[in-house]
């Protein structure tokens, strides 16, 4: 697939401006359609959960009050490794499949630790301009997050 | 003024009601004599009963007091609850958090039970135990099980506790006419936070820390009515606190919130904490519950529900999930906040790092900022304990002496 490199690219960039905390370069990377979710299968309850979900306008909310809110400041690593690249909609998307973990270094002296093992599943409008993110479904294995995060994967 | 070292440890002047001695969330000992006194002699929600729905569906409980149980739903629709311990070898008969056994057969020696607790195998009987021993001796241990205030599926593992309904008396008074319809668990996820479990408890049985809630400040707190929600204490350490009308299209991206829960008024927040560490929380469209699990002084495993009504169209439950989420999913504004909260009372309150008083002395009528809630709580511990919350050690102190 000629955009295959930039498909990537794409899903690569969308981890390191969330790692830089560039909110809005990340939103840049979506399309006005785009819509989020993290999902996760319990199977204590034996059912599909969705832990958060929002459109593009919500993502720009979700970050815009994030100074207002207390969050434990510990930095993500985001580390993507894509796996699969399907051509969707006679090449007008692309359906992404690639496995993601997600690392905490503390501020306090900088041990890290693995926070949150996921399948983030993609589909990526690809346009003359360069592809940008429709969908994105952080698919999670891990549900154990101590005491949590304010800002998504 | 900033304080000397006596100073710090002087007693706060307060009465003795109104602090507790920081020893009471990290002392092993003191944990230990919780789990014999406390969560081992009162009623522990362990799962709703939406989670078993069909004959032979079980699901297993870490009880707070030590002991791994599982619930089992019999042929009967009886639910009942055991020890999951092997009779035989002490091994774990169900390793899955939830399943469907018509026969629990051991992995290890093979004997097997039937959701009723009784024997119904021994592998190889006669010919290793001849007449000295049989099924009829080897039944699991059965603990006491009931169902209600909502559907949840309450245990005891005291065999000569009260009854449930004793044990909850009036508490739930504000809820009763919100629980009839059939519920369902929507959202389940567990947390492990290094702080003690009655700290969690005191988080959800206080307001005042709505400072540390964005969210709370701006749809609650400078709305009408918010000063005037009181507490009300119950029986057996249980308290409520009641509801009021909260604003939260005042939270910038709020989504419009339709859905509601029956017989709650729109906006509406009720909220009962059940002694030692079960929380109902109802508001907006979500009914949550909270179960403190404490695995040791400074460490607690909470499982967090989340449940709407078993009638919900898709669309409903699609409601009910986004307004859980924006402020209670692990994900949302507010429990990172309420957890961020304890880990750092955890991190301040361990032995020898100096910290030595907690006060609870704020008095406003019981009204939302009103400290009496955990002065509440900590009146039946004191009393379950035979310690002062206050002065834990005033015994040993007077032996010794």
């Amino acid at each position: 697939m000629k955009s295959r490199q930039s498909i990537e690219d794409l899903i690569y960039k969308s981890c390191l401006v969330l790692d830089d905390k560039n909110f809005g370069g990340y939103l840049e990377l979506c399309d006005t359609a785009f819509h989020y979710a993290i999902t996760a299968y319990s199977p204590e309850i034996r059912k599909e959960m969705i832990w958060l979900e929002h459109d593009r306008e919500g993502m720009k909310s979700l970050f815009a009050n994030l100074p207002k809110h207390n969050s434990d400041h510990s930095p993500l690593s985001r580390h993507a490794t894509v796996y699969l690249v399907e051509e969707q909609d006679e090449g007008r998307k692309a359906k992404v499949t690639s496995a993601l973990q997600v690392f905490k270094t503390s501020l306090d002296g900088g041990a890290t630790e693995l926070f949150a093992v996921a399948k983030m599943i993609d589909m990526v409008q690809l346009t003359p301009e360069g592809p940008k993110l429709l969908d994105r479904n952080i698919r999670l294995e891990t549900r154990m997050f101590g005491i949590g995060y304010h800002i998504p994967f | 003024m900033a304080r000397n070292s006596v100073e710090w440890e002087e007693k706060p002047n307060f009465p003795s009601t109104h602090y507790v001695d920081t020893g009471i969330y990290t002392d092993e000992k003191i944990f230990r004599e919780e789990q014999e006194k406390v969560f081992n002699k009162v009623w522990i929600i362990a799962c709703h009963e939406s989670e078993l729905p069909n004959a032979f569906d079980y699901r297993t409980f870490s009880h707070p007091g030590g002991a791994p149980l599982f619930v089992v739903r019999g042929e009967d629709m009886k639910v009942r609850t055991f020890y999951n311990i092997c009779p035989h070898r002490g091994n774990t008969l169900l390793y899955d958090p939830v399943g469907n056994a018509k026969r629990i057969t051991c992995i290890f020696h093979a004997w097997s039970f039937n959701a009723k607790g009784d024997c119904i195998e021994i592998s190889r009987e006669k010919q290793g135990y001849q007449e000295r021993f049989s099924c009829d001796k080897a039944g699991l241990r059965e603990v006491k099980t009931g169902i209600g205030y909502g559907g949840f599926v309450w245990v005891n593992v005291d065999d000569d506790s009260c009854s449930l309904s004793e044990y909850v008396g009036d508490a739930m008074g504000l809820l009763d006419e919100h629980l009839s319809e059939p519920m369902e668990v929507f959202h389940y996820h567990k947390a492990v936070v290094n702080t003690n479990y009655k700290l969690w408890h005191d988080t959800n049985s206080e307001f005042y820390h709505d400072y540390m809630h964005y969210f709370n400040r701006i749809t609650g707190m400078i709305q009408p009515g918010y000063f005037d929600r009181k507490y009300t204490g119950f029986p057996n350490g249980h308290a409520s606190v009641g509801s009021m009308a909260i604003k939260y299209d005042a939270y910038e991206g709020s989504k419009k919130r339709g859905v509601g829960w029956p017989g709650l008024a729109p906006g509406g927040w009720v909220l009962i904490d059940m002694f030692p560490g079960m929380t109902y929380n109802l508001r907006t469209s979500v009914l949550r519950m909270d179960t403190a699990i404490p695995l040791g002084p400074n460490k607690l495993l909470i499982e967090f529900r989340g449940l709407g009504l078993k009638s919900d169209t898709p669309e409903q439950r699609a409601e009910r999930v986004r307004d859980h989420n924006q402020i209670w999913g692990p994900f949302g504004r507010n429990l990172h906040e309420d957890l961020l909260g304890v880990h750092g009372q955890g991190l301040a309150m361990q032995e020898r790092s100096g910290s030595k008083w907690v006060i609870h002395g704020r008095e406003e009528n019981m009204t939302i900022h009103d400290e009496g809630g955990m002065r509440h709580f900590y009146a039946e511990w004191s009393k379950l304990m035979g310690r002062k919350a206050h002065a834990p050690y005033a015994d040993e102190a007077a032996a010794v002496a």
